[in-house]
């Protein structure tokens, strides 16, 4: 049960729960958060998870996420270096685990949502938990290999660590949501149903939210980022169905000349969907696209806002109408429609 | 009533024990309820296969009037049976949750008994004479030939052996999505309130195909819900008057005059957290796993993890008496927290004259606290001391680094021997205590 490679040279009952600059709290909190999660995704694993249960590991989730947010930054570190600083930390080493958790706090404090949706060293601290691959860490906004470079990609890091974040409260949301809708048939269930299957997406193919992040960024900064990112088949259809679907149609046409669409090539994308054709494709294809600056700010504010975080979903609130088609199981990842890539 | 602690004229003593000796306990006989009836001659026993027991106190003979009657088996059915709902394809557990007996009215007995899902209410009746001589049919149930019959008789009624029958007489379903934790029959006997994890309903006993939502603690967005409903209860004498327990450690009471829906409380009960003792699972430690009103209806208690406390009604910022169950675990809450002990679900119990409070721990122990002498003691339910009318030795358990003889230390628990349940007879000093799948009775031993 205990986290691999974590050591408890300690036992962790002696600690003062107040005194959070013992390391030994700093442990146990570390390991009561591995515990807590393993705990809920097992509940949930179940064919009837308990709901007193789960309301009581996610609450301890989130004050344990919350206590961490307000605990005083102790740097203030630019947000390149703290980037760059979880980017080591792919292992699962407690002795790193605490200097990327001090980075972020210095993140947290210039982000502008509420304490209780967001927190940034959060994720990095159950990333490392879970560098063994599970589902929540694998949402390694801060591990994106795409380095900061600009003053406006800033922007869009805090906003995407902000929003595109699995962040804890938004997990544990879309868990109690999805808990709801095993439980209960309404309405509401029915219109959640995207996000049951946004979260299975992202549990099913490891780092395959983190594929989607590298997409956006990539879109942005530069495309031959995305050359880089080799991945797997639905972890590129998610990202190409993410980038596609918040485009209407009509946006995609205005700067293609539709005659110019080879068939054979549109059929190969849809073919394979996997790894390295497919991707040596899509830059090109994606090219033409963003012929400017700004309109491919707009469209990446846009990806952005494509993957909200769970807690600020509402099924008539966000804009792209498309996306509950993308995410719903039953309609094909890359849709005919949709499928109108750019062929130089 | 006499006290509950040592002392010279008060000493609790074994007097029987059901259930299987063996090691191995089937996961369906392991005891998940346990009530006396009003007059305490009948005591229910629910079970995780869904099975119904009941308990008969026999009248004390006269050849050992020291002692009191035993407990006998009475009647055993099947309550709840495992179902399948194909809509969500979730089994619905056949587990009885609680039985709450009805008033008796007359010569039957009435008992509501619930899974998560469906509650039924249960008759109870003997049946101890047989007509015989009929017309138109044999003993045997055969069907006479009628142009045999020549003279008309008058069937007679014969003894027989005693027969107890259970039938179900109403079936409440189909009105909790969430699953149900209590139920509590109302001072009208009429009405009774159940409660799942969100909702809690009125129902009146005599319809079937409809109930009054009361309480909906159901947030319109589920990602906002952080507090369940744990446990709910009719006052004992105000039949407008009904309490709800929270994961969160606190207690609302609510009065059904106010409004149709009774989201609103009429009172709030929550003591405020001392700062000091804040840990990790101060939440999870704080979430009421039973309330019980006092016979008197003035005092309420409720059990959380580690403490129990005594509620005056009229005072809803902190409780009136806290009584430390096993504050050693304190310590080990993380531990307990990883093997999910801490989500136990502990029962308490009042005595009759409302002087004492009861309730389980680990190791098979069991904790009593006498309300007026601040005594408690500690006690085991275990095969070893089952000898006949064996006095109860006290137990204690060791938290410093000593262990005295006798004591046992804290490391050597056996978490996995809980008393979750227990019952005191509304008259007497009869006490029910279930470990596992065995039910033990214990009763005082009258000097």
């Amino acid at each position: 049960m205990i986290t691999k490679g974590q050591k408890r040279k300690y036992s962790p009952e002696e600690v003062e729960a107040t005194d959070r600059s013992n390391p030994i709290w700093e442990s146990q909190r570390q390991f009561v958060f591995s515990v807590s999660l393993n705990k809920y995704q097992r509940g949930q694993e179940l064919p009837e998870p308990s709901l007193r249960r789960s309301v009581l590991i996610a609450n301890t989730l989130r004050q344990m996420s919350l206590e961490f947010c307000n605990a005083p930054a102790e740097d203030e570190v630019p947000p390149d270096s703290s980037l760059s600083g979880p980017e080591e930390v792919q292992q699962e080493s407690p002795s790193n685990k605490i200097p990327s958790a001090k980075h972020h706090p210095a993140q947290v404090v210039t982000n502008s949502s509420s304490a209780l949706t967001t927190c940034s060293g959060v994720s990095s601290l159950h990333s490392s938990h879970y560098a063994a691959g599970r589902n929540l860490a694998n949402c390694q906004w801060n591990s994106s290999t795409v380095p900061l470079s600009n003053g406006d990609e800033d922007e869009e890091w805090e906003s995407m660590s902000t929003d595109g974040d699995f962040s804890l409260s938004a997990a544990i949301s879309s868990i109690l949501t999805a808990l709801d809708s095993n439980i209960e048939e309404s309405p509401q269930a029915v219109q959640r149903t995207p996000f049951q299957s946004l979260e299975n997406l992202s549990r099913s193919s490891e780092g395959s939210a983190t594929w989607v992040k590298q997409g956006v960024r990539g879109f942005v900064g530069n495309l031959e980022e995305w050359d880089e990112c080799r991945v797997r088949e639905n972890q590129m259809e998610v990202t190409r169905s993410a980038y596609l679907t918040d485009f209407t149609v009509e946006d995609l046409f205005q700067d293609i000349d539709t005659s110019l669409l080879d068939k054979d090539k549109l059929f190969g994308l849809r073919g394979c969907g996997v790894g390295h054709p497919a991707g040596d494709d899509l830059p090109r294809y994606l090219l033409p696209i963003s012929p400017s600056a700004s309109s491919s700010q707009y469209l990446s504010n846009q990806n952005l806002k494509c993957l909200p975080s769970f807690s600020s979903f509402g099924p008539l609130s966000s804009s792209p109408a498309s996306l509950p088609t993308i995410f719903s199981p039953s309609s094909s990842l890359f849709p005919d429609s949709r499928v109108v890539l750019p062929l130089t | 009533m006499a006290g509950v602690a040592g002392g010279n004229d008060f000493q609790w003593c074994f007097s029987q024990v059901k259930g299987a000796i063996d090691e191995d306990v089937a996961e369906a006989d392991i005891i998940s309820t346990v009530e006396f009836n009003y007059s305490g001659e009948l005591l229910a026993t629910g079970d995780k296969g869904g099975r119904v027991v009941i308990f008969q106190h026999e009248q004390e003979s006269k050849s050992r009037p020291h002692l009191r009657g035993e407990y006998n088996v009475y009647s055993t059915f099947q309550s709840h049976e495992p179902e399948f709902d194909y809509l969500k394809s979730l089994e619905i557990e056949e587990k009885i949750n609680k039985i709450r007996w009805l008033p008796q009215q007359n010569a039957a007995h009435f008992l509501l008994s619930t899974n998560d899902k469906t509650i039924k209410l249960w008759k109870i009746s003997e049946r101890d004479k047989r007509a015989e001589g009929y017309n138109l049919k044999d003993e045997d149930g055969r069907l006479r030939d009628p142009f045999r019959i020549t003279s008309l008789r008058v069937p007679v009624l014969m003894p027989m052996d005693l027969m107890v029958e259970a039938s179900p007489r109403r079936i409440f379903a189909n009105a909790h999505t969430y699953h149900i934790n209590s139920i509590s029959v109302n001072s009208d006997h009429e009405t009774y309130l159940s409660a799942d994890d969100l909702r809690i309903n009125l129902w009146h006993l005599e319809i079937t195909d409809r109930s009054f939502n009361i309480v909906d603690i159901k947030p319109a967005n589920m990602e906002e819900l952080t507090e369940v409903i744990t446990a709910a209860e009719c006052h004992p004498h105000q039949c407008n008057v009904f309490v709800y327990s929270s994961s969160k450690g606190t207690i609302r009471l609510c009065d059904m005059r106010a409004a149709a829906l009774c989201d609103r409380h009429s009172k709030f009960f929550e003591e405020p957290e001392d700062p000091s003792s804040r840990s990790f699972f101060s939440e999870i430690i704080s979430s009421i796993s039973d309330v019980k009103f006092s016979h008197s209806g003035r005092y309420m208690m409720t059990r959380d993890y580690l403490s129990v406390k005594v509620w005056d009604l009229n005072m809803e910022n902190r409780p009136v008496e806290t009584y430390q169950v096993h504050e050693y675990l304190r310590s080990k809450l993380c531990s307990l927290y990883e093997n999910d002990c801490i989500f136990d679900k502990f029962e308490c119990c009042w005595n009759g004259s409302d002087s004492a409070i009861m309730t389980g721990s680990y190791n098979n122990f069991f904790r009593m606290f006498d309300r007026n002498t601040r005594r408690d003691i500690t006690l085991e339910a275990s095969r070893e001391s089952s000898k006949p009318r064996a006095t109860l030795k006290p137990r204690k358990v060791s938290t410093g680094g000593k262990r005295k003889k006798d004591e046992i230390s804290v490391d050597s628990l056996d978490f996995n021997k809980k008393i979750l349940h227990t019952a005191w007879h509304p008259k007497d000093n009869v006490i029910a205590v279930a470990a596992t799948n065995n039910l033990y009775i214990f009763q005082d031993k009258i000097n």
